[in-house]
């Protein structure tokens, strides 16, 4: 017997979405026939914000949009304005980029674990997570001044040299960390129904991936090997020795062990990063602020987020403004297309597990 | 220039397919062709089958106000290469119209609705251009460049009772503490920018 079909709002206010956004369900008993995602309650503009600001200004806007993560969007405009200006940046900048990009991956990462295992019940988990994840903050409260938003990293370099005695509190962290990994193995990725709940379940088709435009953990969850640190490197990228994990299975297991692997990839990025660091300016010697023209021109820069490819693509028509900021966030395809698809057929008790494991991220999809 | 090898090959590929194309090897992995209108569905498909271009990054609009035009970019990623390309193209601004691919690509859909909504241009072929982020919008696309946002946020909201206008956070302060706006500071006050 065919069951009577009903629609069910998950969200825009719901613990298990991954900020205001909704998802409506057509549910036949406990399963998704289809899903539509409704975004638009965190429109801000901040595109057009862009465009009637200067280039300089426009730092402040672009980090946040994107609350978990906000370095990527930074370093994303930095480089795309020296690319179209052809601007150098001093070594000892580049280093610090890198290492307040895998800060941040590791900040991302462990609210993505406080999300995906505190959706499912382990409600210890994001206890640790989330406390474990402001001893990065107060490193980034230390270096840029700002806990979750930083502005730290602008065209011509970052603003402001290391402190006295950072790279000794950095590492420190960093051990810190390490010596957490094994206990956050016990308490989520070894769990039973941690386990129970997420293999086999949310699976991206390997064979239609790419096309599907699935990018990052995701994709890297898969079995496919994909990641921009290693296809483009930018700043010092490839002066790093890393792995980029990959973990057969498509499923949301796969993606938390992708994820799980990574940071112990970031732990020793950074620890690489304090090593080899050299000398030197943090930046370059840049025109006034508020009088910065940047000439005639166009340049689609890209880096590897915490949830994948994170792109932007401006233009500049040689004034003092952005002609055209367009942000190009993972989440776009994650969030809409690709949940759309995949949440089909899914148990309702799994939308929730679904999206957190695609990172998905309304203010990306908005902008 | 060895190592602009393979992006040479990728250009010199698409200009012998496409002869009226302007292919450029901007970069270290960025090749940008710009294409007649009618050109860009063949070209993603060629692209997408012969060329292995299989990842669609995103698809954007630039408002080119003073031509009369937008811009339309789409921009292609090869996985084995990790070439990519962005392909240009200029419609028309008075009722942009242009084709859809949402049969080439899932996501194109929804880049092709935020655009409907956001510059106005309508995509044909695109089942799905529905309302995306904005909601009941009345007025013209707000991401074009003539969309007045000052006399939007005037028209749609209004100062509290017993304020006055404080935007322009420069003038507001010194006129407050009583002092007066360096010479320095008056060209760059928010009105001047």
């Amino acid at each position: 017997m065919r069951e009577k079909e009903t629609t069910l709002y998950l969200g825009p206010q719901h613990p298990g979405i991954t900020g205001n956004m909704m998802v409506k369900l057509k549910v036949a008993g406990d399963t998704v026939v289809k899903a539509e995602t409704h975004v638009g309650y965190l429109h801000r503009a901040f595109e057009k914000l862009m465009e009637q600001r200067t280039w300089m200004q426009s730092f402040p806007i672009v980090c946040r949009i994107c609350v978990p993560e906000p370095d990527p969007n930074e370093e994303n405009l930095a480089r795309a304005v020296e690319e179209i200006e052809g601007r150098e940046v001093p070594e000892r900048a580049k280093y610090i980029r890198v290492m307040a990009l895998e800060l941040s991956r590791l900040a991302a990462y462990m609210l993505w674990m406080g999300g995906q295992s505190g959706g499912l019940g382990l409600y210890t988990a994001p206890q640790w997570s989330v406390g474990d994840r402001d001893y990065i903050l107060d490193l980034f409260e230390e270096l840029t001044g700002g806990r979750i938003y930083h502005m730290y990293i602008w065209a011509g370099g970052v603003r402001r040299d290391l402190p006295d005695g950072f790279k000794e509190r950095v590492l420190k962290t960093m051990d810190y960390f390490e010596s957490r990994l094994p206990e956050y193995d016990k308490l989520i990725f070894d769990n039973a129904i941690f386990k129970k709940r997420t293999i086999g379940i949310g699976v991206i088709d390997k064979e239609k991936a790419l096309e599907w435009g699935v990018v990052g953990p995701p994709l890297r969850g898969c079995g496919i090997k994909h990641d921009v640190r290693i296809d483009e490197p930018y700043e010092i990228y490839d002066k790093l020795e890393f792995e980029v994990p990959t973990v057969e299975g498509g499923d949301i297991y796969a993606r938390a062990m992708v994820r799980r692997r990574e940071m112990e990839q970031s732990i020793s990025m950074i620890r690489q990063v304090l090593d080899k660091m050299p000398g030197g300016p943090v930046y370059n010697k840049v025109p006034n602020p508020l009088n910065w023209y940047v000439p005639k021109g166009d340049a689609y820069v890209k880096t590897e987020s915490a949830r994948g490819e994170f792109g932007y693509y401006a233009v500049s028509d040689g004034s003092l403004k952005p002609r055209r900021v367009h942000v190009r966030g993972p989440a776009y395809v994650h969030g809409v297309s690709l949940l759309e698809r995949i949440l089909v057929g899914a148990n309702i008790s799994d939308v929730s597990p679904i999206m957190n494991s695609l990172g998905v991220c309304p203010p990306e999809i908005e902008r | 220039m060895e190592e602009l090898k393979i992006e040479k090959e990728i250009a010199e590929e698409i200009s012998k397919t496409f002869h009226s194309a302007e292919v450029t090897v901007k970069r270290e992995k960025r090749v940008v062709v710009k294409l007649r209108d009618d050109l860009i569905t063949p070209f993603l498909s060629y692209a997408k089958n012969n060329m292995n271009f299989i990842h669609l990054a995103h698809i954007s609009c630039v408002d080119w106000l003073e031509d009369n035009k937008f811009e339309l970019i789409y921009s292609l990623l090869n996985y084995d290469n990790k070439v990519m390309i962005l392909a240009k193209t200029y419609i028309d601004r008075e009722n942009p119209e242009f084709v859809s691919h949402t049969n080439y690509w899932d996501q194109a859909e929804t880049y092709e609705r935020e655009m409907r909504e956001m510059y106005g241009i309508n995509f044909k072929g695109n089942k799905r251009l529905t309302e995306f982020i904005l909601e009941d919008w009345q007025g013209i696309p707000p991401m074009r460049r003539d969309f007045d946002t000052v006399k939007f946020s005037q028209d749609t909201f209004y100062n509290r009772p017993g304020r006055e206008n404080a935007q322009d956070v420069r003038t507001t302060v010194t006129k407050k503490s009583g002092e007066e706006i360096p010479e320095i500071g008056k060209d760059y006050t928010v009105r001047n920018l």
